[in-house]
């Protein structure tokens, strides 16, 4: 049912080929992920903004980029930013200029997760214990401080099982890249697929890929947070 | 704004509209259905059984949709033996090879909310049906199925307002649906934003209506849950507790 | 020993929505001063003391910290808040506070907890910061728990972290909201010499408190609010001995009964 030595590396066979794919898909979920990670920031202060006016802002993003199907905004992405960057690329008699397929599945994934960040920040924050900020208030330190200090390393700690759970969802959601003919492991498996006519083979070579993926990503994501519950732990025999 | 083409492009949407929410009511039946099957495999105890459930959901829960789908209608059609099969007719059409990726993706969720909810429980209450004299089918359907149902309903409200989104990919595999013509019309006018905002609107309100027909329902099942009625004025409506419905939730 | 007072309040009013809490208290506290405040519930004894770091912002009143008084400018739509943030969070690290939950910072150890406030508010040099660390873990008799995280240690134990911290400061004077009233009853001991200790090398103690014992023998003024009004204000044997305030004699009966 499946001739190994096409998924081979040697001649004819499609195996680096789809490794780069996994690779690239790897690459663009966590520039994706960094995007969202500012603008979930962004989003979830709006949330906790105490003006009225920030919070429509905020509930707002999360609406529509939760609400809207992702390959929607990714079409929107694409053939808008083909548009306006077209339409710029005119100005400066440069005709026919297209939007990096990378950029646009970067931000069109990291927008999406955005939304998903913003709901884990503010999730965190609230969970900050109220006292402990006080205790930092009552030190005299400066709110940039208590931010950089005890408010960031805080919320960090809380997210990171929440963060887990954005990058496997983002990881799933960066195959809808492949519309746009980025060279990432859906594409990859699809061209090689289409090249073949071995539709099931490469369907499953590149699916199996992504379950390698998602199992490693839920290993990393479990060590890292079991390093970080190390001072959640309770106490090791009371005094 | 050019509202010709706001209502043009509204009049093709809305014209396909019922296709996707033919695609997502049968995915979520079908799905939902099956997901039980697994849960129950999952907690059966038999150990065979058992793996090959909990395998099933990793595949599903860990790898993307659209290569499922693609796997569905291009990978499977390729063999011979399942063309001149039994199921042929089901693959072949786009429409319903994309109901099925869509109920077996549904599925792998679905089957984890239902094991949460089983698992929620409380072995007292099941204990209670044990002391009346109740077992089996008898203790599933009176007492265990109820609470976990209830158990699970957050969750799967979640589930259900995703996969509208979901429905989305069928328009990969040529089924005409709403975010399909989106994209025909934009590849054709390239007129982006318009057909994004009218297309965008759709899938907010069928999203709003969802879930404010998910709230109506978890309210109707969860009396046990809100403030006991205070004796008040005849005519005053008692206090509710509030919908447990979040909005959907990042696990996926 | 200097004549002006070490701190000074005046006038410190407060109202939340609507309902007055604090309706005019004033006190001075004098170098070494060791004063215990004593009110029922809802007296306003906490919200007095959080005025005076402004955690809470008085509504009227002022506050001076060894002759430095916090300047005020009124708000819109009435009171008044902090003309100088800058000049707040100097003083506030001039007054040390200890609250009743602890309020340790979970991410950090106990050490790290200590040296926090010393290096990046005092912007004092790590290795000394470190060094008077240990020195205050040794003096309230935790110095082996120096790198554990505070959910680790027992409550007695992490308020005498806290305690610690509030000492790496080098305070001017020390504020005290309720430190044992969140301890199990064998734990409050601990926190109690402590504080004893404290008093006895010659600090200048504000503490909210329900330990009648430490008010009597260990503070040398006690200050009873009721209501939002001080009630009695005098040493402990003016004031428990010799109460001319009938509400003071019901409170203390109405703690033993």
């Amino acid at each position: 049912m499946i001739d190994f030595s096409l998924l081979g590396f040697g001649q004819g066979g499609w195996g680096a080929w789809l490794l780069a794919g996994a690779v690239m898909t790897l690459v663009v979920t966590l520039c994706a992920l960094f995007i969202g990670a500012v603008v979930g920031a962004l989003v979830a202060a709006a949330k906790l903004s105490k003006r009225r006016l920030w919070r429509v802002v905020g509930d707002t993003y999360t609406t529509i980029f939760r609400g809207v199907p992702e390959l929607l905004i990714i079409y929107l992405i694409y053939f808008g930013g083909s548009g306006a960057i077209g339409a710029f690329g005119n100005l400066f008699g440069n005709k026919g200029l297209s939007p990096p397929a990378f950029l646009v599945g970067a931000v069109g994934v990291g927008l999406i997760s955005a939304s998903y960040q913003a709901e884990v920040f503010r999730g965190s924050f609230m969970a900050v214990a109220a006292g402990e900020i006080e205790a930092a208030r009552a030190l005299g330190m400066s709110r940039l401080l208590r931010f950089r200090r005890i408010i960031v390393p805080q919320v960090w700690r809380f997210s990171l099982p929440g963060l887990g759970n954005v990058w496997q969802l983002s990881l799933k959601d960066s195959a809808l890249i492949s519309v746009t003919g980025l060279a990432e492991l859906m594409r990859q498996s699809q061209v090689a697929a289409g090249s073949t006519h071995l539709y099931f083979t490469f369907y499953v070579a590149g699916g199996v890929l992504y379950l390698v993926l998602t199992a490693l990503s839920d290993r990393a994501f479990g060590v890292a947070e079991r390093r970080v519950a190390r001072s959640f732990r309770g106490s090791l025999g009371r005094g | 704004m050019d509202f010709a083409f706001l209502a043009d492009t509204m009049g093709q949407l809305l014209a396909v509209t019922p296709l996707t929410i033919e695609l997502w009511f049968l995915c979520i039946l079908i799905g939902g259905i099956l997901a039980v099957f697994i849960a129950w495999g999952r907690v059966s105890g038999v150990p065979v059984v058992s793996q090959l459930c909990a395998a099933y959901v990793f595949v599903f829960r860990g790898s993307p949709l659209l290569i499922q789908m693609f796997l569905l209608y291009y990978g499977v059609a390729q063999f011979a033996e399942v063309r001149h099969s039994f199921f042929w007719p089901v693959l072949r059409d786009n429409f319903s090879c994309a109901v099925l990726s869509l109920a077996l993706c549904t599925g792998g969720y679905t089957a984890e909310i239902w094991r949460g909810g089983l698992q929620a429980v409380p072995a007292r209450e099941i204990e209670a049906g044990r002391a009346i004299g109740m077992s089996g089918f008898t203790l599933f359907r009176r007492i265990i199925a109820p609470i976990a149902l209830r158990q699970a309903l957050p969750a799967y409200s979640t589930e259900i307002v995703l996969m509208m989104k979901s429905t989305s990919l069928a328009s990969l595999v040529t089924v005409w649906e709403v975010t399909g013509v989106a994209q025909r019309i934009i590849s054709h006018t390239y007129r982006t934003f318009e057909v994004f905002i009218c297309a965008g609107l759709i899938y907010l309100v069928l999203n709003f209506l969802i879930i404010r027909a998910l709230r109506a329902v978890e309210h109707y099942v969860s009396p046990h849950l809100r403030d006991r009625p205070r004796p008040l004025l005849p005519g005053a409506p008692p206090a509710h507790a509030a919908s447990p419905i979040a909005l959907p939730e990042v696990p996926r | 020993m200097t004549d002006s007072p070490a701190l000074s309040v005046r006038g410190i009013h407060k109202a939340f929505a609507g309902l007055e809490v604090l309706k005019g208290i004033s006190l001075d506290a004098h170098e070494g001063d060791v004063i215990s405040i004593l009110g029922a519930s809802g007296s306003g004894k906490s919200t007095f003391l959080r005025c005076i770091n402004m955690l809470e912002i008085p509504d009227a009143g002022e506050v001076t910290v060894a002759g430095e008084t916090i300047a005020m400018k009124p708000k819109r739509g009435g009171g008044q808040e902090p003309a100088n943030q800058k000049q707040v969070d100097r003083i506030r690290s001039e007054l040390g506070m200890v609250f009743q939950n602890f309020n340790l910072w979970s991410h950090m150890t106990i050490l790290q907890n200590l040296i926090e406030g010393p290096v990046h508010v005092l912007h004092r040099p790590k290795a000394e910061c470190v060094a008077e660390a240990e020195a205050l873990l040794e003096k309230v008799g935790i110095v082996d728990k120096r790198n554990a995280y505070p959910a680790h240690l027992s409550g007695g134990q992490q308020q005498r972290a806290a305690i610690a911290r509030a000492l790496a400061m080098q305070p001017k004077v020390m504020l005290f909201d309720e430190p044992t009233s969140a301890l199990d009853p064998e734990l409050v001991g601990e926190v109690l010499r402590v504080l004893r200790a404290l008093a006895e090398e010659g600090r200048t103690m504000l503490v909210v408190t329900h330990e009648m014992g430490f008010a009597r023998n260990v503070s040398n003024r006690v200050v009873f609010l009721h209501q939002g009004v001080v009630e009695a204000d005098g040493t402990p044997d003016e004031v428990f001995a010799d109460s001319k305030s009938e509400r003071f004699r019901q409170f203390v009966s109405g703690l033993h009964a």
